[in-house]
């Protein structure tokens, strides 16, 4: 497994620019504005052709658009998640459209004028905020080489390389942020470090950590389904179903959109008779 | 008016603007009641996609033509109203870019959308535009994108875009496609391009080349609209020789793409496809003089 240090030091390799959904985006952009030059290189072949090509692309359109509409409309019936999820997409989506730049730009401003570890933490701490990585990504860098010590930004590194699958990387800087502050961000990095190595096909060690963020911090939906996957895997059926049991009971208050999906996929697997 | 004229010098391409509008509705003689005819429409830059073909110029010109004293007297106090705000917010240069794009925008969408033959004239495409670049310019200035919301003068301009676009809905011979065109890209123009880059963030950049690039290949799709059926036969006609016969004879097999729809007779098929060619140069003829 390597080391945060090591990752910092490499400079772990973070996508930068754009979020995946706004390539998507940006892609049929292009394809969009690249239909027009393709259909008139067609038509010098066979003028028919792109005439029927559009003519055949704009019903395939129309039912794509009625099939994607039915087959969202059969998934909310029979895949409860659905809801769940899109409740929790509509969050992240408002969050994201909502969400104040003005801290960010300040702390930007501030660095400029004398930069330190914990402006640069605070730099990137923002940006991750905003799902902004390729800024996050060399402000928590350069917080960390300014002062390795900091858990805060070992943390706050390991979301954002979780969040970029690189796992091992992820869970030493969770490690590392755990073992210079013990149960830091009320064991956030404890329950990410769980989750890593069971990512990671280390289930055994995933189920001794998220039991010990469960003990310490008393765990949450999420982190009780994390537990209930790692469980799993171990093969330990019945303390899965335990854990999933425990992540889809009724609420007593309102939930909110995070908590309310790891409910519905801990229902869900209930439903589908793990654990017997 | 006259605050209007005192501070013509921070305005002067609205007073401009007015002056074009008001200066074409003379020499095509729409001051009147009665709609103009359309050969003095089509003299001064009236917009139908089958012109467009020929000259393209007309996706412009048509913002500056207007087809009789209501449809001017609507649009000049439009202008009059939105256009020096906004002007003196963003300053000339980018509101001559800003209308000169939202009225490229409203003629793509028309020559996207209308019969080949459909004629459209008014620069509202382009005051459309406007209110989308002032949409887009407040989303700019808030803390977030949608802080604009808590105020009431930004409401009051989603009410009036939103009664405007019904009202093209429900007066059947305005062209809502055009204003349509005009809102989208005066709003993209100046989200990308008109308003100041938000400091840190470089991600703007490709969505400015992407969105160049599709406003570039709209405009060629107007210019060489090769997906029409109509324009296919179009060709068809005006071909000569050996293309001409391929022609025709593509288009009696492509009979399923035409309204007659797929079990639609050859022999029929060409005989309407030859009728609707005369049909159509005939009304190349007439809008030509």
């Amino acid at each position: 497994m390597a080391d945060a240090s090591e990752a910092v030091a490499a400079g772990a390799r973070v996508p930068t620019g754009l979020p995946p959904g706004q390539r998507v985006a940006l892609l049929l952009v292009w394809l969009a504005a690249a239909v027009p030059v393709l259909l008139w290189l067609t038509q010098r072949g066979d003028p028919e052709l792109a005439v029927a090509l559009v003519a055949a692309g704009t019903r395939w359109l129309v039912r794509l658009a009625i099939g994607a509409g039915g087959l969202l409309l059969v998934a909310a019936l029979l895949f409860p998640p659905v809801p769940a999820w899109l409740r929790l997409r509509w969050h992240e989506l408002r969050l994201s459209l909502t969400s104040d730049r003005g801290p960010l730009l300040r702390a930007l401003g501030e660095l400029q004028h004398f930069a330190s570890a914990q402006r640069h933490y605070e730099v990137g701490r923002l940006a991750l905020l905003r799902r902004e990585f390729a800024v996050a990504m060399p402000h928590l860098q350069a917080a960390l080489q300014l002062e390795p010590q900091m858990a805060a930004a070992h943390h706050q590194l390991g979301l954002l390389l979780f969040r970029h699958g690189q796992l091992g990387a992820a869970a030493a800087a969770f490690a590392r942020a755990e073992e210079l502050d013990p149960g830091h961000a009320f064991g956030d990095a404890l329950l990410y470090l769980g989750r890593c190595l069971d990512l990671a096909e280390h289930h055994q060690r995933a189920v001794d950590v998220l039991r010990r963020h469960a003990q310490r911090h008393g765990g949450n939906r999420r982190s009780h389904y994390w537990l209930a996957l790692a469980l799993q895997a171990t093969g330990d059926r019945a303390g899965a179903a335990a854990a999933l049991a425990v992540a889809a009971a009724p609420p007593t208050q309102a939930l909110t959109a995070e908590e309310n999906w790891f409910r519905a996929l801990a229902r869900v697997r209930l439903w589908r008779g793990a654990g017997r | 008016m006259k605050d209007l004229l005192a501070h013509a010098d921070e305005i002067p391409v609205t007073l401009v603007l007015a002056i074009a509008y008001a200066t074409v509705a003379i020499l095509t003689r729409s001051i009147g009641l009665e709609f103009a005819p359309s050969d003095q429409l089509f003299a001064l830059g009236s917009l139908a996609p089958m012109d467009v073909l020929d000259q393209p110029w007309r996706l412009l010109t048509h913002a500056f033509v207007h087809g009789n004293l209501v449809h001017l007297a609507f649009n000049l106090s439009f202008l009059l109203s939105i256009g020096p705000a906004l002007e003196r917010s963003m300053g000339s240069l980018k509101f001559v870019a800003l209308y000169l794009v939202a009225a490229l925008g409203g003629g793509i969408a028309v020559c996207l959308v209308y019969p080949l033959d459909g004629a459209v004239v008014g620069g509202s495409g382009a005051l459309f535009g406007m209110m989308g670049a002032l949409v887009a310019w407040n989303m700019h200035s808030g803390r977030h994108l949608f802080a604009f919301l808590e105020f009431e003068g930004p409401r009051r301009l989603l009410s009036m875009i939103a009664v405007n676009l019904l009202l093209g809905f429900v007066i059947p011979i305005v062209s809502n496609t055009g204003h349509v065109g005009g809102l989208l890209a005066g709003f993209v123009v100046t989200f990308l391009f008109l308003t100041p880059a938000r400091r840190g963030i470089r991600s703007r950049r490709p969505w400015q080349v992407a969105f160049a690039a599709l406003f570039a290949g709209l405009s060629f799709a107007c210019v060489q609209p090769v997906w029409r059926w109509d324009w296919l036969y179009r060709e068809a006609t005006v071909a000569t020789g050996e293309r001409r016969q391929a022609l025709e004879r593509a288009l009696a097999r492509s009979a399923a793409t035409a309204p007659l729809g797929p079990d639609v007779d050859q022999a029929v098929a060409q005989q309407y496809f030859q009728v609707m060619g005369e049909v159509l140069d005939v009304l190349r003829q007439r809008r030509r003089g």
